[in-house]
């Protein structure tokens, strides 16, 4: 159980090149954090600052008010799942999970029932004699979490641990890690590129762009309230829709378009300004009664997914994505009135990118 | 015949017929004559296992394959044993590791004669220059007793040898997945367990490899041994391969020769093929 700290914590490869900068943050006991972020955001980076693998070269990083920066990473109380599971190839699953403890000296009977726990949880008890070679990818996943779980560490550090699994799998092992999460309660942190992975895990998701952190929040706050366009268009997916425009009266017009902006949801003093507005995809979808805001578009592509469509189609040079209920027969090819759900809008300065509250 | 099949052997013949010509029919050959009285020049007369009867009870022989043993077995533990540790500290994060790999590997460039020609100058010269100035007189005899001619062969061979198996041993400490180490780091390996646990058990593959090397070139070494000590003193450091050279072209007794020379093939090939199958045991697949 722990407590961390990121204070500044800044990567700079031979002061050249900056990987992670600045990134402050302070993570409470239990809570199960996501980085999240393109390729070369940073993201694994910071996760191995705080494993110790990757030196500090400015900032302080602390576990519950110790300062770790110098600490090596076995003195630092951690376990970690890898990408490629990094298992020991030369020992079987049972030795896998009790390297660590064998180095620390733990008699033999506690390291026996320990792993036999962590065997039981993870569903391992047949296989405890098996090399990792033998094992499917799933099931190696399992043995890397087991051997994480039977260290009984302060802090868990998984860094894209489901990314080599097949999609069915992925969502399995998903709910699995979740699970254990809410049993050991382990402080956690957990590195990702797939959006769907934190939203569903994470109690908050930080996500980075460029080394940099865009946001923080719950899965709910940073899918609501994005702070940026970056965010808005990461989280989500399909990804938000972003319309470029501007604000004439009470009204958002885009070439020869215009949609009504409820007052509520009218951010202020931006008449005649430039503005970019983004919309969900729920929130471009189709409504038998609804008068205002609706658009005549063009349904370039339409994909039934089942309980609903995805639309696909442009107005004023934007693409975007909307979704209609299956109930209605939509076609491509042919014209639709849509609902743009004006007060559901996100706008952006278009400048910075920075959401208008 | 079908051209496809014409063509698979027209490109395959130019090995075949070297192969033959060059290994299977000396082979054969030397299996046969190993069964007459061969003078190099007449066949001479079927003699049945006389040659075989006779080289076990040939002392020189006898003498000549223990000492080879010895040196191979110490040669192999010190060359895989400095290799390895060069190999481990060229691979650590160390400024000038280039240079050093380049430096411990160049020993190796250097003809086996000319090498056993320039220690035999420093065992003789320099060393007793050294031992004269600091007093110590075992260091003054070096390569005039069989012992120092035997530790003599054994360091010429490790400095030559060792920048050979390092390069060996680098390419598979460098083919180690860098997550494993890093897991191990994580689960509280010291360098020393890492070593142990971790990187030790990985790296057979590379033992394998380097041991067959050294133990076939060990056993089979005959340049350096001439040019060193010579046999001397009193053929007491003389290996296998010169005893063998030496019944055939000083005594001119070729097949008495050939008898040894297949004696000393079918040890070598025990030897390495066992060696080879044991340590393929330890070997796991990543």
């Amino acid at each position: 159980m722990a407590k961390l700290l990121m204070d500044q914590l800044t990567k700079t490869y031979d002061n050249k090149v900056t990987a992670v900068e600045n990134f402050n943050l302070t993570v409470e006991d239990e809570e199960f954090i996501v980085f999240v972020g393109p390729s070369g955001c940073g993201k694994s980076t910071t996760l191995r600052m705080i494993a110790g693998l990757e030196d500090i070269s400015a900032g302080t990083f602390s576990i519950d008010g110790k300062r770790m920066n110098d600490v090596e990473p076995k003195d630092r109380d951690i376990a970690m799942v890898f990408q490629n599971y990094a298992l020991y190839p030369h020992m079987t699953v049972y030795e896998n999970m009790a390297f660590s403890l064998k180095l620390k000296k733990m008699p033999k009977e506690e390291i026996k029932e320990r792993v036999r726990n962590a065997a039981e949880i993870l569903g391992l008890m047949e296989y405890l004699n098996r090399k990792p070679k033998a094992l499917s990818g799933g099931q190696r996943q399992r043995v890397a979490l087991g051997r994480a779980i039977v260290r009984d560490a302060k802090l868990f550090l998984m860094d894209e641990p489901l990314s080599n699994l097949d999609s069915k799998l992925r969502v399995q092992m998903r709910t699995e890690i979740s699970k254990l999460h809410q049993r050991l309660k382990t402080t956690t942190i957990y590195v990702t590129h797939d959006q769907t992975e934190a939203m569903t895990m994470a109690t908050r998701i930080v996500i980075m762009k460029d080394g940099v952190i865009q946001q923080v929040g719950t899965p709910k706050e940073v899918y609501d309230q994005p702070d940026n366009i970056f965010v808005a268009g990461f989280i989500g997916s399909p990804a938000m829709n972003f319309f470029k425009g501007r604000i004439e009266g009470d009204s958002f017009v885009m070439g020869q378009t215009k949609l009504l902006i409820p007052k509520s949801a009218m951010p202020e003093g931006r008449d005649g300004q430039e503005i970019v507005i983004g919309l969900r995809p729920e929130h471009i979808t189709h409504k038998p009664h609804a008068q205002v805001d609706v658009l005549e578009v063009d349904l370039d592509v339409v994909e039934l997914m089942g309980s609903e469509y995805m639309v696909y189609s442009k107005i004023e040079g934007h693409s975007f994505v909307g979704r209609v209920d299956a109930n209605f027969e939509l076609a491509a090819g042919t014209v639709f009135p849509m609902l743009f759900e004006m007060d559901k809008a996100r706008f952006f300065d278009p400048e910075t990118e920075v959401r208008i509250k | 015949m079908r051209t496809k099949d014409f063509a698979y052997w027209l490109f395959l013949a130019p090995v075949l017929i070297a192969l033959t010509l060059v290994v299977v029919v000396p082979m054969l050959l030397g299996v046969y004559y190993s069964f007459t009285s061969w003078n190099g020049i007449t066949t001479g007369g079927f003699v049945g296992f006389q040659n075989y009867i006779d080289l076990f009870k040939d002392e020189r022989f006898l003498d000549s394959l223990w000492f080879t043993t010895k040196f191979s077995v110490v040669s192999v533990i010190l060359i895989n044993f400095i290799g390895l540790s060069l190999a481990l500290i060229v691979t650590s994060r160390i400024k000038s590791s280039t240079l050093l790999r380049t430096t411990f590997f160049m020993p190796n460039l250097i003809g086996g004669l000319i090498l056993g020609f320039i220690w035999q100058f420093i065992f003789v010269k320099v060393f007793a220059s050294v031992g004269e100035m600091v007093g110590m007189e075992s260091l003054q005899v070096w390569l005039a007793t069989t012992e120092t001619g035997f530790w003599g062969l054994v360091i010429l061979m490790s400095w030559q040898m060792s920048g050979y198996i390092m390069v060996i041993y680098i390419a598979y400490l460098q083919g180690l997945p860098n997550e494993l180490l890093e897991a191990s780091e994580i689960d509280g390996a010291s360098t020393f367990q890492r070593f142990r646990y971790i990187i030790f058990p990985l790296v057979a593959p590379a033992f394998t490899v380097s041991m067959f090397l050294t133990l076939s070139n060990t056993f089979k070494l005959y340049d350096q041994n001439l040019s060193l000590t010579g046999g001397g003193p009193y053929n007491s450091t003389e290996m296998v391969a010169m005893e063998i050279f030496n019944t055939a072209f000083v005594q001119n007794a070729f097949a008495y020769a050939q008898a040894k020379a297949i004696i000393f093939f079918v040890i070598v090939a025990i030897v390495a093929l066992f060696q080879v199958y044991w340590n393929k045991r330890r070997e796991v697949e990543m």
